[in-house]
């Protein structure tokens, strides 16, 4: 019978009987839900999160009111709001996880840090890459030189130490530019053109995001070989050149135009490019103006910036330098290079500061390595006077202190003096503004009143229309993985420009990411001690006074057992069932805050079951788990529940069959799949249809695919299964990535040599030779041909077709009888 | 289990006491290769006491009194129960539980199937579902398990010595003539020969040649030594897989196939269900999809074959068989379709002889019991029955090479019954052998209630443990199945 309902003031059609939480999800209304499970029973403490006001009832959950008569309901009242906070805020109040990792929200790349690592911990070395070059495209070079914003901030170091992120990272780079990587889902090129000048970091990874969407791109650059810093400016032992040119060369080989020798302003301007058919423009040529401290005869030293460029240009004497006594006047990046390429010359070099060590911009660990190599830092010592001489440089130096806004006080009266060969200054770099007058676009290009090019924070984009600006070019001298960062960021505002569609915002989310504690003081330490304490994994360092006679790389990078162990020491602090987590999306909706949740640990992470990891502390006591089960697996109680006081026992019984149904059933992350280890969101993953590949039941199932790796299966809810599978079916799927898989066709003329692998032309052309040899010689009925129970209908549908129409023989079989 | 929820009524017939088994309302724990005892025994007592169903039976059958004659004589309770083990009352409960229901399903594995008797077994299940006249009605029916995700659909597609795809024959002269204005080309009018009789005649050297695309006969087949011999003694071999089967020992060529994941296509269930499947991930290295690698081989051996994609080879086989017509895989992308399928717009076909029957009427088999080929002896005193574990599959080639499953379920496993093991100096965990004169193979050994006393069990799921070297040589009568139920076994610790 059709009873006529109004919600929200919309009249619907229902049948009489039907429950009206169904009605309203089916009519396209909100209301959320934690714990209804159509067909199931109800929990004996439901989340009553799906409570409606109906007119003249009042408030009624939705879940099992059947409808009998015509109603009115409204989804979103004050009051039902209101009702439903309350609930919300008491489910937030006892849940105790980080819904991110903290090492994630420091990255300036954003990468999905624990889920890499989750990957190698899994020895799936090519999908962690593959997860890294979603936002990085050279990570064996950042896995060099990365600052490394993460690791300070790792829960590890709580435990023991800092897990050694940035190494993982190097390592598989490194892996994959030996041993190849996932192949690129890449579309066609198009015709829409876009030029990027400069090819240091920001533009190559604007020219790689931009290459991935499709967009043809030209990178401009006044070098004969990309890269710019780090082709130019980073010494080979540190960014060995082998590394640099294989890391480059994947991206230019993805279909990226590379002109070299190119001079912004000498060969071309802005101009010329629109009317080469550039639509959009990245300029990125980086910070190259040198900074100067200002004392007196300062122009007399040298530039260190320009010696390194000249040296990796091998524009330089190298016998000129051996034995010299050289100053560097600053302690930039360029300066601790330098004062290590010219140890490797032979110099004796020291690096003069004008303020201590604990104040250097750059990691210690530069300066360990320097110091390593013998070269002497004299600290809050500041030139004050350079004078030339005939033979070298005289500079009388002054002891400094700070003053209260610590600004560089100089005490004139510790002056001192000192001769030296050479003198190099090396206060660092800053963009220039010297374009202005390269064109008339170029001078519509306005700038900020330090001189730097003016970009619009969000897009990047300049004030010329369809000219953007990124890296050091438009932030100053800053890492390379923020020019990373700006290069994609670029990318995404050009495609928005050339599709002439508005750049999607990214959710600020913070309000409602739940943490076990931001600060090592308000963490609660109980969680720590169901970690055991392990030993970070250490890169190998060459012998300091063997190095310093050579240019090879200085640091010897993990091998596949270090890594893997190390990817172990991960605490996975991010919650690895984020991607199902209703409950997190609900508060996101009720505009929930997550200030109030407990900071204390109350259960302990239950490890025991072989693929299901239980977390306690982010139960939300639906029963969701305990209702789909079939086979009556799950104990569970909860008392008081939605009080402080609430305690929940769980266990998996012996009858579990292992099936994971109740993971996925679970609506936050307190279920989580042992073999799942990469957080990740279901929007960013490609939901793919199939079918299982084991049994005659023909389970549909949903295959999540991200960057060309399966991160879990799940099952559909359709006939014949209806959401469930068996455990091969959420579980089974890992063997696609077995390294044991057959990759290339083999042949031998006889069972005594070994298989050798050849083309598949070479391979099909001995197939068709022999079984054509064999049927002339001995008759069709010679040949046997047999069909498969695992391949598709298509596939065995061809080859009886061969046997049948090619060879002429009904002999063809199929493995029924197994 | 949904319906069970609902209160629907369970005969279990298993010589283990399997998990269904403690949902069922009725357990008959049968000796091992007395399936056709047990349903002539139903058979009889559906006759004898007239629970049949009277109508369906005389409109529909056309050999009602001689069946009735065949059973009435030959299987009375008495004998029934002697084969089965089993006492007559519950035979006889079966059989009310069974033929008194308003709907009832018969549903089988590969005990049924993996008998000497394998086929007359069905025959014999279908006869007890006609006396009823359980067919043509939801919850209907007597069907098989199929083991194997598509192993409906590669015999629906003609991978049959016997039968054209659609289980046509290849003498029909329309058949043939839709073939040939399709294919373009002549078909064969010889019946081909079985996969077992391939192996033999490898071993007489008449057949020289053997193609297999994922079929790992030298790991799945009975007896395999035997297999061994026959494949060694083959001139040319090829493998199709996607890991180096144990039958690549014995091959000439490798081909590298993608996996499901890694290409697109149709499966069909064992209800006639055809389900797409789509590409999730690329396959590894240079590894091509199956159908890609024989379109290509087609075109080496000379032939213009030019499929773009699986879809078109579905269209194909549309006009092929016009059961297969409405199979498109535009349709299929929300849900599958049961065949038959005649038309584009036609929703499939879930129930099976809603209106009647093909040829009319219904011929009840005269199901014969077939004793197993191998009877326990003193000196192999155990009886091997070979089954599967839930944490594996087959050969275990897919199944082993999953860290999870793994993790589950890691090395070769025998159960054994607590007090066989006893009386052998058999412990939990310990190190057996399994033997008889065809060969032998370790275990660790596991005891285990359910099992009867006198049986082993055990998987063929390791390369490291191959049962089927043990497994006898019987095959079913009509189909060559080979008896991997019933095999004659020693065992002892291993010290």
């Amino acid at each position: 019978m059709v009873i006529k309902i109004v919600i929200n003031n919309k009249e619907i059609q229902a049948k009489k009987g039907e429950i009206l939480l169904e009605i309203a999800r089916r009519e396209g209304f909100y209301v959320p839900t934690l714990c209804y499970l159509k067909d199931k029973s109800y929990p004996k403490n439901p989340c009553g999160i799906c409570v409606v006001e109906v007119k003249g009832e009042g408030i009624v959950r939705s879940c099992n009111y059947v409808i009998e008569r015509e109603i009115e309901v409204e989804t979103d009242s004050p009051q039902v709001k209101n009702i439903r906070k309350k609930i919300l805020e008491n489910l937030v109040a006892n849940h105790y996880g980080d819904c991110k990792a903290p090492c994630h929200t420091p990255c300036p790349g954003g990468l999905n840090i624990q889920g890499y690592i989750g990957f190698i911990a899994q020895g799936d070395f090519k999908a962690s890459l593959a997860l890294i070059k979603e936002k990085l495209p050279i990570p064996a070079v950042v896995g060099r030189v990365c600052p490394r914003f993460c690791e300070p901030v790792c829960r590890r170091s709580l435990v023991d130490q800092p897990v050694a992120i940035n190494n993982l990272k190097r390592f598989v780079a490194d892996y994959c530019l030996e041993h190849g990587e996932l192949p690129l889902d890449l579309p066609p090129l198009n015709e829409r053109r876009v030029a990027v000048v400069g090819a240091g970091p920001a533009g190559i990874s604007c020219a790689y995001f931009l290459r991935l969407k499709g967009y043809r791109v030209t990178v401009f650059d006044k070098e004969e070989e990309p890269g710019g810093l780090l082709r130019y400016g980073i010494p080979s032992f540190k960014l060995p050149r082998e590394v640099l040119r294989k890391e480059l060369g994947n991206i230019f080989n993805l279909g990226i135009e590379f002109q070299g020798g190119k001079v912004w302003g000498r060969d071309f301007t802005l101009r010329d490019l629109k009317d080469r058919g550039f639509e959009a423009i990245f300029l990125a040529i980086g910070a190259r103006k040198e900074r100067f401290f200002g004392f007196q005869g300062e122009e007399l030293a040298e530039s260190g910036f320009e010696f390194l460029y000249k040296f990796n240009k091998e524009l330089i004497n190298l016998k000129e330098y051996e034995g010299k006594k050289i100053a560097i006047l600053g302690c930039s990046y360029t300066a601790l290079e330098l004062s290590r390429v010219l140890r490797r010359l032979g110099a004796s070099v020291s690096i003069y500061y004008p303020r201590s060590r604990m104040e250097v911009t750059i990691p210690q660990r530069e300066i360990g390595y320097a110091e390593k190599e013998g070269v002497k830092f004299i600290y809050v010592t500041a030139p004050w006077i350079l004078e030339k001489l005939e033979r070298g440089y005289r500079v009388t130096f002054v002891r400094t202190s700070l003053t209260e806004k610590k600004e560089i006080k100089p005490l004139p009266e510790t002056a001192f003096e000192e001769e030296f060969d050479i003198v190099f200054r090396a206060w660092g770099e800053a963009p220039s503004d010297e374009f202005k007058n390269f064109g008339d676009l170029e001078a519509e290009l306005e700038t900020t009143a330090e001189g730097i090019i003016k970009v619009n924070p969000q897009t990047l984009e300049t004030s010329v229309r369809g000219v953007f600006a990124g890296g050091d070019f438009a932030h100053g001298a800053k890492t390379v993985i923020q020019a990373v960062a700006a290069g994609r960021k670029a990318a995404q505002a050009i495609s928005a420009f050339l599709e002439g569609k508005p750049l999607k915002k990214a959710l600020i989310t913070v309000k409602y990411d739940f943490s076990r504690g931001k600060r090592a003081e308000e963490f609660d330490s109980n969680f720590l001690d169901l970690f055991v304490p392990e030993e970070r994994a250490q890169l190998k360092e060459r012998d300091p006074v063997k190095r310093i006679h050579d240019f090879e790389e200085v640091l010897i990078g993990l091998t596949e057992e270090e890594a893997i162990k190390e990817a172990n020491r991960c605490l996975r602090c991010g919650c690895l069932g984020i991607h199902k987590c209703d409950f997190r999306e609900i508060i996101i909706k009720e505009d929930v805050g997550v200030s109030k949740a407990r900071k204390k640990i109350k259960y302990a992470i239950q490890k025991s079951h072989p693929l299901i990891e239980v977390d306690l502390n982010k139960c939300i006591a639906c029963e969701k788990c305990v209702r789909i089960c079939p086979y009556e697996a799950i104990f569970f109680r909860v008392v008081n529940k939605g009080t402080p006081a609430e305690y929940i026992t769980f266990r998996f019984t012996e009858r579990c069959v292992n099936c994971g149904a109740c993971v996925d059933v679970c609506p936050t992350g307190s279920l989580t799949k042992k073999n799942l280890l990469v957080p990740y969101s279901r929007s960013e993953a490609h939901a793919v249809k199939s079918v299982c590949g084991y049994c005659g039941v023909g389970c549909n199932l949903t295959v999540w695919v991200k960057n060309g790796t399966i991160l879990e299966v799940t099952g559909r809810d359709l006939p014949p299964n209806y959401g469930f599978t068996c455990v091969k079916g959420r579980f089974g799927f890992e063997y696609y990535k077995s390294p044991e898989r057959l990759a290339y066709p083999m042949i031998r003329k006889d069972r005594l040599r070994e298989f050798e692998r050849v083309s598949w032309d070479t391979a099909l052309e001995f197939v068709a030779e022999n079984l054509m040899k064999i049927s002339q010689e001995y008759g069709p009925e010679s040949l046997g041909f047999l069909c498969s129970a695992r391949c598709s209908n298509e596939e065995n549908y061809l080859m009886q077709k061969i046997a049948r129409g090619i060879f002429k023989t009904n002999n063809v079989d199929n493995p029924a009888r197994v | 289990m949904k319906a069970l929820d609902r209160g629907a009524k369970c005969i279990v017939a298993d010589p283990r006491r399997i998990f269904f088994a403690e949902r069922s309302n009725l357990f008959l724990p049968l000796r091992p290769g007395s399936n056709i005892p047990l349903l002539n025994g139903m058979a009889y007592v559906i006759i004898k006491e007239e629970l049949y169903d009277n109508e369906f039976v005389e409109k529909y059958v056309e050999n009602f009194d001689s069946y009735r004659h065949y059973i009435l004589s030959e299987w009375d309770l008495a004998k029934a129960s002697r084969y089965t083990g089993l006492k007559p009352f519950l035979i006889e409960q079966a059989a009310y539980l069974y033929s008194q229901a308003k709907s009832a399903l018969i549903l089988w594995g590969l005990g049924v199937s993996e008998h000497r008797a394998g086929s007359y077994t069905a025959m014999a299940a279908a006869n007890l579902a006609t006396l009823c006249g359980f067919w043509g009605k939801p919850g209907c029916g007597a069907m098989p398990l199929r083991g194997q995700n598509n192993v409906q659909g590669v015999c629906d597609m003609g991978g049959l010595p016997y039968v054209l795809p659609g289980y046509q024959s290849y003498l029909d002269p329309t058949t043939k003539l839709r073939f040939q204005e399709v294919w373009g080309t002549s078909l064969p009018d010889r019946e081909g020969k079985t996969l077992p009789t391939l192996l033999r005649e490898a071993l007489s050297g008449k057949v020289k040649g053997l193609y297999a695309m994922g079929y790992d006969v030298a790991m799945s087949h009975g007896d395999i030594g035997v297999v061994w011999k026959a494949l060694s003694n083959l001139e040319f071999f090829v493998v199709q897989d996607i890991f180096m089967p144990l039958s690549g020992k014995y091959a000439h060529v490798v081909l590298p196939a993608a996996s499901v994941f890694e290409k697109c296509g149709t499966f069909t269930n064992g209800e006639r269900r055809v389900q797409l499947f789509e590409k999730a991930v690329s396959p590894p290295g240079e590894a091509l999809p199956d159908w890609l690698i024989l379109t290509k081989l087609a075109q080496k051996l000379g032939y213009n074959w030019n499929y773009q994609s699986p879809a078109e080879i579905a269209e194909e086989i549309g006009r092929v068989w016009p059961a297969w017509k409405g199979i498109l895989h535009s349709r299929l992308k929300e849900r599958g379709i049961q065949w038959p399928c005649p038309e584009e717009d036609h929703p499939g076909t879930p129930i099976l002889f809603t209106t009647g029957f093909p040829k009319g009427k219904i011929h009840l088999a005269m199901a014969k019991h077939i004793p197993p080929f191998e009877e326990p002896t003193s000196q192999y005193p155990f009886l091997l029955v070979t089954i599967r574990r839930l944490n594996h599959y087959n050969v275990g080639s897919m199944s082993r090479r999953c860290p999870s499953l793994k993790k589950l379920y890691s090395e070769p496993i025998i159960d054994i019954n607590p007090e066989d093991a006893k009386e052998f100096g058999i412990y939990e965990g310990a190190r057996v052998r399994v033997w008889n004169d065809r060969g032998e193979v370790i275990f660790r050994a596991h005891l285990e209630e359910r099992v009867p006393r006198g049986q082993l069990y055990t998987d063929f799921h390791f390369e490291t443990a191959l049962t089927n070297l043990l497994v006898s040589p019987g095959l079913d009568e009509l189909m060559e199945t080979p008896e991997y139920k019933v095999s004659a076994v020693a065992i002892s610790l291993l010290s």
